[in-house]
């Protein structure tokens, strides 16, 4: 067992945090100042050849290992900001797509995924359901080349941008059949489709979250992503590795906030010694590294299984949601401690990652479905 | 065209912490490209782009050098050469310039040699110039500006107030200044690629000098002391009265120091 990182992992780190530093801190003024992502952020990524990273090359990508990505997600995490969202999904999409898709579909959607001309969504959540397929509203039925869309998803990111999102429906033309749930790859400026405004969110400032209503929307056949029937696999796929991202980018918020904390203990004078020397706050600094510790080494193996494709890697990823998040949270929740009243303040930065950390229990999953199929992974595992 | 850029492994003084005797804490200090010398790859990055050219980096220093070497490779530069012998060890300005000097000769020469100014962990501004001098090229330093035209190049010169412009005969050596460019981070997709890459390893016999010029027998400098600065204490005197009084007062206070 090698707990080094590699040569090529360490100028992965190096180069994420280049980027972060230079780039960040102007899409982040953006945000703050208009509440929204700056238009051209995608092509910034792209720029930098930052989108595609775990498609196959064939496809237009780097072919990265999840591990070199998820090294990623914890540098951009670190830096608290919500356009880490579009980053992910951008790359998540178009790996979904490569994955399931036709030759067809994969060549029509996934370069404008990675060079940055397309924004991604995902796109299950309705208003009476998180995790459950036959609770699904949002129907599809078939007219000749077409099918017919209509209905309302809850809660998506990156909805209301140019680009293409996977939308899962309940599929008329499957009706009695045991599975009715459709993946589509959807033009999300297609006629019929339109948007709510933004939610006001707990975190993730600027995010434009919102719901999607769709009215006899057309969306044709061939974009069908995978079989007919076959839509929920897809989604847990997905969002299995979408967990071990959005845990990177977690433990990332939390590594800042020890850093914060550690910084803050150095510079605030009390009784004429710094204040992180004092025993009950340097017990609170053991108390933080060693959750982000255990939480960055558990992250690591998880996205290895990811890599190895070793059957289980789902549960594994539900495992390192319900370990990590509470982890991470209580680390964001002690950093605020740690700073006192000026934690409180949103002029300092542990106010804002603390309340990042508490998407990561309900966004992607709920902590408490995580448990359910981690529980229940170990109950019917032979 | 063919440009060199030579460049430097430096500690990131960035990160730097001191010990509770105000030395340097090495151990465990991250190292980067010498500032500057990323001005120089960068320059030769946007030349590459502007006219066509191969762009080769080269650096002295131990093994693990190859990983700024890497990294070069990843902003985009076309071949990497170490040099890389115990030989090589304890080598001052002159030895190195002439270390490198030879390397450039082994590699055919080429139009344009790029360094940065300085490096940050010895301040010297000399190996770029004596590389010039031992290859006997022009030098065109502390540049702010290049332009490349038929045969010939032209800089700014930055000369503290003033900036000069002055144009040589290619082959030609210049040194580059922060202020020249903005260098760029690596691209994810050369980050990936450059590991694909080899990259020369030369040794004290692939570059055929003379043995008492390497290294530090080679060396004339002499290091007799390292030492930390003693810092000096000094009283805080605030004074009083309105910005004309205070700055009068200021201006009275220097003079008595014969400050001014």
């Amino acid at each position: 067992m090698d707990f080094n990182l590699s040569p090529l992992n360490k100028l992965v780190i190096k180069t994420a945090k280049a980027f972060c530093e230079r780039e960040i801190p102007k899409i982040d003024a953006y945000m703050q100042e208009h509440k929204d992502y700056p238009p051209n952020l995608q092509e910034i990524f792209a720029k930098h050849k930052m989108l595609g990273m775990d498609v196959p090359k064939e496809h237009g990508g780097i072919g990265a290992d999840n591990f070199n990505l998820i090294l990623v997600a914890e540098e951009v995490g670190k830096t608290a900001t919500t356009c880490m969202l579009p980053f992910f999904m951008n790359n998540s999409v178009a790996e979904t797509i490569c994955h399931w898709g036709t030759d067809e579909v994969i060549k029509k959607f996934v370069p404008p995924l990675c060079d940055g001309s397309a924004w991604a969504s995902m796109a299950f959540t309705e208003p009476n359901t998180g995790s459950d397929p036959r609770a699904l509203t949002l129907t599809a039925e078939p007219d000749g080349d077409d099918f017919i869309l209509n209905g309302t998803k809850r809660f998506i990111s990156m909805a209301n941008k140019p680009g293409y999102g996977i939308f899962f429906a309940k599929d008329l033309s499957m009706k009695g059949k045991p599975f009715d749930t459709t993946a589509f790859v959807v033009d999300k400026m297609t006629p019929g489709i339109t948007f709510s405004g933004h939610y006001e969110l707990m975190g993730l400032d600027g995010a434009d979250t919102c719901d999607v209503f769709f009215k006899d929307v057309r969306v044709p056949k061939a974009n069908i992503l995978g079989k007919q029937g076959k839509g929920f696999p897809i989604l847990l796929r997905w969002i299995a590795g979408e967990r071990v991202q959005q845990c990177a980018a977690t433990i990332g918020g939390g590594q800042a906030a020890l850093d914060e904390s550690i910084k803050y203990g150095n510079q605030r004078v009390v009784g004429g010694f710094p204040m992180g020397y004092m025993q009950g706050f340097s017990w609170m600094l053991a108390e933080m590294k060693t959750k982000v510790e255990a939480s960055r080494l558990m992250c690591y193996k998880t996205v290895k299984l990811q890599d190895e494709k070793v059957k289980g890697f789902e549960a594994a990823s539900s495992e390192l949601k319900v370990f990590t998040v509470p982890m991470i949270q209580e680390v964001c929740r002690q950093a605020v401690q740690f700073h006192g009243s000026y934690g409180y303040s949103k002029e300092y930065k542990v106010e804002k990652l603390f309340r990042n950390a508490m998407h990561a229990g309900v966004v992607a999953s709920s902590l408490e479905i995580n448990k359910t199929i981690a529980g229940m992974t170990i109950l019917t595992q032979k | 065209m063919k440009i060199i850029v030579c460049i430097k492994q430096v500690p990131d003084v960035t990160e730097v912490k001191w010990d509770e005797n105000g030395s340097l804490i090495r151990t465990g200090l991250p190292s980067i490209i010498n500032p500057n010398d990323q001005n120089a790859i960068e320059a030769a990055l946007v030349l590459k782009e502007e006219k066509g050219a191969e762009v080769t980096v080269i650096s002295m220093g131990p093994p693990q050098v190859e990983e700024a070497l890497r990294e070069a490779l990843a902003m985009g530069c076309d071949n990497a050469v170490l040099l890389t012998d115990r030989k090589f060890g304890g080598a001052d300005c002159w030895a190195t310039a002439y270390t490198l000097g030879l390397a450039v000769k082994k590699l055919g020469g080429c139009d344009l040699i790029f360094c940065g100014v300085e490096a940050m962990d010895g301040n010297t501004a000399q190996v770029g110039p004596e590389i010039a001098d031992f290859l006997d090229l022009p030098l065109l330093s502390y540049a702010e500006d290049i332009k490349v035209g038929d045969g010939t190049v032209t800089i700014h010169q930055n000369l503290g107030d003033v900036t000069r412009v002055i144009e040589g005969p290619m082959p030609a050596l210049v040194t580059c200044e922060k202020e020249l460019n903005e260098p760029r981070i690596p691209r994810m997709d050369l980050v990936f690629s450059c590991f694909d890459k080899e990259i020369m390893v030369m040794g004290i016999d692939d570059l055929e000098g003379e043995l008492a010029n390497f290294g530090l027998k080679g060396s004339p400098t002499r290091l007799r002391k390292v030492f930390s600065p003693k810092r000096a204490k000094a009283q805080v005197e605030f004074l009083e009265g309105t910005p004309k009084e205070s700055s009068q007062k200021l201006v009275e206070k220097l003079q008595e120091i014969n400050a001014i």
